[in-house]
This record gives structure tokens, sequence and C-alpha cells, in this order.
């Protein structure tokens, strides 16, 4: 049984989402409790593979029989498991948030189609983390991509249409440049599976060393477009801050990341490492990590809008995943590594708690937020364990992850990225305290009497993603297991 | 003069990395949203021309295997079969780009995307 999960899990997902439609003319009251069930399932199996994965290794799965280099394989390593476990355990409270919110933004009649494109895209995005293929792994990008577009679009507001319009221009680019550097690797290996390419890659080095060059920059631009590292980051404010909120949660939350985990992916298991002794190209990742951590800060203080100011801030945390690839310790990775489920669960909470806000008072100004925290204390309370744990105050997940990175900079030699992270910690404090302060102590300039009572539907996801920063603050422990287990690749 | 015997050789490699250039630019740099669509299908058109040409043999056959006997040289099918699945892609891309255009054209009355943004700016002020 363990053996058919990889391909279960993903199947699952899609072939839920492809039930929807149908349910949406016959059973509407149906859709999102089996939207919520094949979640909690693929929740339930992904937590029995990281188990299975710990016990007994790495395993493959070859689709329909065909043993590689034929088939498509799917590989189980403890970061594909660890990525399932994140994108489903995000995911399902996002969408327990989604069935009360999104019927304000959507209209009735395409409630149903949000289902559906959430499922492709947390089943696309689980294709990424398993898929041991290059061309597979093409095709989950594209899926996830159109989806990806499709949740954003979904909301019929001008500004939600052109947002997504410019996403999916920029990232049919970024798919265009992953495919011709899928060709230029077939090209010169004839193999598309990881393992075979990684074994034969470095003899065609020797003898083709511009297409191997050119595909690796191909692939750098391509993840970076479609994970916003800093200069390629500009669709990613308007598509995050004009999406539906649970939209901006998984969006900002999941999907920009697993870019970065295909790209880990990529560079450190089918390119040879030596490779990198050569060429800067990790230093490259990092200069421009360095730069995302700061700049996206920067941005992110002049913002007016809650969801953007929340957007440019996922630019800088990005940049702490990319800042783990590019430092290339054991440590930095384990840092950025456990940053990306950290990050997740923490900015996934923040766009929650805000959207929650806009819900019930329609408030998106950061201006008007004066005394909103004792008219929703546990919505903003869940507001301030997220904004303390992006600034990285112990006690809260953000703090493990930066921690471990500032330690991989200083087993590297490098205390220069230490002070980058405590400086770009500051400046999350300059425009994330504010907030808090002026929610709970500013004097109230107008009382808004009138807001929505707020669903428990809506809450409970909020508190929930609250208490899991919190624990793994405490406990960072089997999480930190994981990732550790991850990085052996 | 290596590097031309070299390009002539390759010649079809050649002309689908212009023809990538030549989407790529497009799409960026164009304001005009259909141009941006058609750069892209130029783009992603080059792309398949490049990964097809990789699986041509020379003087090679379709990989139909008859019952005739002889030795034959068969041309690479699996680029072929992939782009297929490249194609459908790009189709299902270009569609729903296009009904984004035809959503934002309703919305702001143009297709022109400095234009729209000129609205959005306007709007905010």
């Amino acid at each position: 049984m363990p053996e058919h999960l990889p391909v279960l899990i993903i199947a699952l997902l899609l072939g839920t989402s492809f039930l929807l439609p149908l349910l949406a003319r016959w059973g509407k009251n149906y859709m999102f409790p089996l939207t919520a069930f094949s979640m909690s399932a693929a929740l339930v199996l992904s937590l029995y593979l990281v188990y299975h994965v710990g016990q007994g290794g790495a395993f493959s799965y070859y689709l329909g029989g065909w043993p590689p280099p034929w088939g498509i394989e799917l590989y189980v390593d403890s970061l594909g498991a660890y990525m399932l476990v994140v994108l489903t355990s995000i995911g399902l409270p996002v969408i327990v948030f989604a069935s009360r919110d999104i019927h304000h933004d959507v209209r009735e009649e395409v409630v149903g189609w949000y289902y559906t494109l959430y499922l492709l895209l947390i089943g696309s995005m689980m294709g990424i983390a398993l898929t041991n293929d290059l061309f597979n792994l093409f095709v989950f990008v594209e899926i996830s991509a159109i989806a990806a577009c499709g949740i954003i679009s979904i909301k019929e507001d001008r500004k939600c249409i052109e947002a997504s319009f410019k996403y999916l221009i920029l990232s049919a680019l970024g798919s265009g440049c992953l495919l011709l550097a899928i060709a230029m690797i077939y090209m010169i290996t004839g193999y598309l599976n990881y393992d075979y390419v990684a074994a034969t890659i470095t003899g065609a080095l020797n003898l083709y060393p511009y297409n191997v060059l050119i595909a690796l920059s191909l692939i750098i631009v391509s993840f970076g477009v479609k994970s916003a590292l800093f200069p390629l980051h500009v669709w990613l404010p308007d598509a995050h801050s004009s999406a539906p909120s649970p939209s901006s949660a998984v969006l900002s939350g999941l999907v920009i990341k697993i870019y970065a985990v295909a790209l880990v992916k990529l560079l450190f298991r089918v390119f040879p490492l030596s490779l990198y002794e050569v060429i800067p190209l990790l230093d490259l990742v990092l200069f421009l990590s360095v730069l995302a951590v700061l700049f996206g800060s920067i941005f992110a203080m002049v913002q007016e809008d809650i969801k953007r100011m929340l957007a440019y801030s996922s630019i800088a945390q990005i940049g702490y995943v990319f800042m783990g690839i590019g430092l290339f310790g054991e440590r930095a990775l384990v840092g950025g590594l456990l940053h990306i489920f950290n990050h997740a669960m923490m900015k996934s909470m923040l766009f929650l708690a805000a959207g929650m806000i806009i819900y019930a008072t329609g408030i998106r100004r950061i201006s008007d937020l004066k005394g909103i925290g004792v008219r929703m204390p546990l919505t903003m309370g869940a507001f301030t364990i997220g904004a303390f744990a992006m600034v990285g105050i112990p006690g809260t997940s953000g703090f493990i992850s930066k921690w471990f990175l500032a330690l991989g900079a200083l087993d590297l030699g490098r205390p220069f990225y230490v002070v980058v992270i405590l400086l770009s910690s500051l400046l999350n404090g300059i425009y994330y305290f504010p907030i808090v302060v002026n929610a709970f102590f500013g004097i109230k300039i107008e009382p808004h009497s009138e807001h929505k009572d707020v669903p428990a539907a809506m809450l409970i996801p909020i508190l929930l993603l609250a208490a899991g920063v919190i624990f793994f603050g405490f406990f960072p422990g089997p999480l930190l297991e994981l990732v550790e287990r991850a990085i052996t690749l | 003069m290596e590097i031309i015997e070299r390009l002539l050789a390759n010649y079809y490699y050649f002309v689908a990395m212009v023809l990538f250039i030549i989407g790529f630019h497009t799409m960026l740099t164009h304001s005009n949203l259909i141009k941006k669509v058609i750069g892209l299908n130029i783009m992603d058109t080059s792309i398949f021309l490049f990964f097809v040409a990789i699986g041509y043999v020379y003087e090679g056959r379709a990989p139909i295997i008859l019952d005739q006997g002889g030795e034959h040289i068969y041309v690479n099918p699996l680029p072929s079969a992939l782009i297929l699945t490249g194609i459908v892609v790009a189709v299902s891309l270009t569609a729903y780009a296009l009904s984004l255009i035809v959503k934002l054209y309703e919305h702001y009355g143009t297709c022109n995307a400095d234009e729209i943004a000129l609205i959005c700016s306007q709007e905010d002020s």
C-alpha cells in the first residue's frame, strides 16, 4: 500500500477537483465537505509518508509500471515528504477559511470552480515536490501556473484581472525558459529522469559546456520569476494583494516556495556540485537574496494597503529561503528549508487575519486600523503573533529558521550575512510593530460600530495557524529532524 | 569562419533561438496585450521547433516498425511526443490569456497595458 501512496495523493486531489464542477450543478452543499475531506485525507497520507520515509528511507514510484528512463518516476525522499506535509497542513486551514470568506469576493455561480482550482493548485504543487522527471516537472509547473492565476482572476474585479494577466505573462515566460532548459539538457544527455541526467551530465559538461551553462541560467531565471526572487518580483505585489484573501494566503505561503524547492532539487541533485566551484552561481543567488531581504522590507514600509504590505514582506521572506540555498552550508540550508514551513504558516495566517478584518469591517488601509484590536481581539492577537514571528522574536517559529540561517552563515565564516539577517529583522519590526501598537492602543478616530460577526469557520483556521507558530517556536525538534534528513537529498 | 560553418550546419537551432528572442522581446516590451500573447506564442513555438529538431536524425524516417525487414534509421519519437503535450499547454495558456484580455477590455475599454496602468494610477490618486 505505501508504495502507491505518492501517486494516490496527487490523484486524489486532481480527481476530486474534476468531480467538483459536477457537484456544483447538482449538489452545491457537498462541495466544501468533499474538498475538506480530500485535503484532510491528503494531510493524513502525507504524514504517513513522512513516517514511512523516516522508517524505510526514500523510495520511487514508477507511473504505469514503466521503469525509468522510459517511464515517469515519482521519488519520495524526505524533502518531498516534508513539502507534502507543508502543502497539506497549510492548505487545509486556508480552504476552511475560504469556505466562508470566498462568498463575499466571488459570484455564487463560480464558488465551485474556486474549489476546483484550489485542489488543482495543491495537487500540482505536490507533483512538483515529488516528480523525478524533467518534463513531468514542466507539466506540473504549467498546471500550477494556470491554477494560481485562476484563483486570482476568479474575483472578477478589474484590478484582479489586470494583476493575474501580468502574473500569467511572466509565469508563462518562466515556463518557456524552463522548457528551453529541459531541451538543452535532453539534447546533450538524452535523458529526462533526474538520476539519469545527473549520471551523464558530468561527461556532457566536458563536451558541451555551453549547453549546461545556458540550461542552468535559464532554470535560475525561470524559477526566479516564479518564486519572485528580488529583481524578478514585479508581478507579486499586485497579484498577491488584489486576490481574494485565501488565494493570497496560499499564493504567498505555498506557491512561491514550491519553485524554490524545485530549484533546490535541480541544483543539488541534477547538476554536479563541482560546477558551483567554477561558476559563481550560488554567489549570484546569495547576492539577489540579500537585495530581496533588504529591499522587500523597505518597499513594504511605504505601503498603505495592508495586503500590499504583506505581499512585499513575502518578497523579503522568500529572500531568506534563497539565502539558505545560496550559502550552501548544511545549517544554512536547514534554516532556508525550515523557513519554507515557518513562513508558510505565519504569512498565510497574516493574510487570513487581514482577510478577516476586510471581511468584517472592510478596512484595508493600515492607518484606519487604529483600535481594531479592541473590536477583534482574537484576530488581531493572531496577527500580533504573526508579526512577532516575522521579526523573529524568540518563542516564535520565525526565530528558529533565522537562528539556523545565522548559524549557517557563521559556520561558513561569513558574518556579513548575520548582519543582513539582523538588519532585515529590524526593518521587519519597523513596519509590523506600528500596526500592532496602533491596533491595540491607537485612539479610534471614528467609531465604526457596525461590523459583521466573525464566523467560527474563519476564526478557527487563524487560531490554529497562530498556535502552530507558537508551538513550533518552542518545540522545533521533530520539524528540525525532518528537515535535517531532507537536506541529505 | 568556424563559427559560421557551425551555424550553417545547425541553422535550425539558430533560427529557433532567433525566434525565441523575438518572442521574448515582444512579450516583455510591447504594451499591446494581444501582441504580448502573440509574442508568447512565438516564444513557445520556437522552443517546440528547437525540441523537435533535437530528435531529428538525418535521413531518418518515422518510427513505425513494419514487417518488411531491412535496417532503417528512425528519428527519435520522444521529443515529438513531449511537444504534443507542450502544444496543448501553450494552447490553454493562450486561451486563458485571451479570455483575460476580453475581460480587461470590458473593464478598461482598452487593450494597451500603458493606458490601463494610467487609468489605475489615476484611480489611486
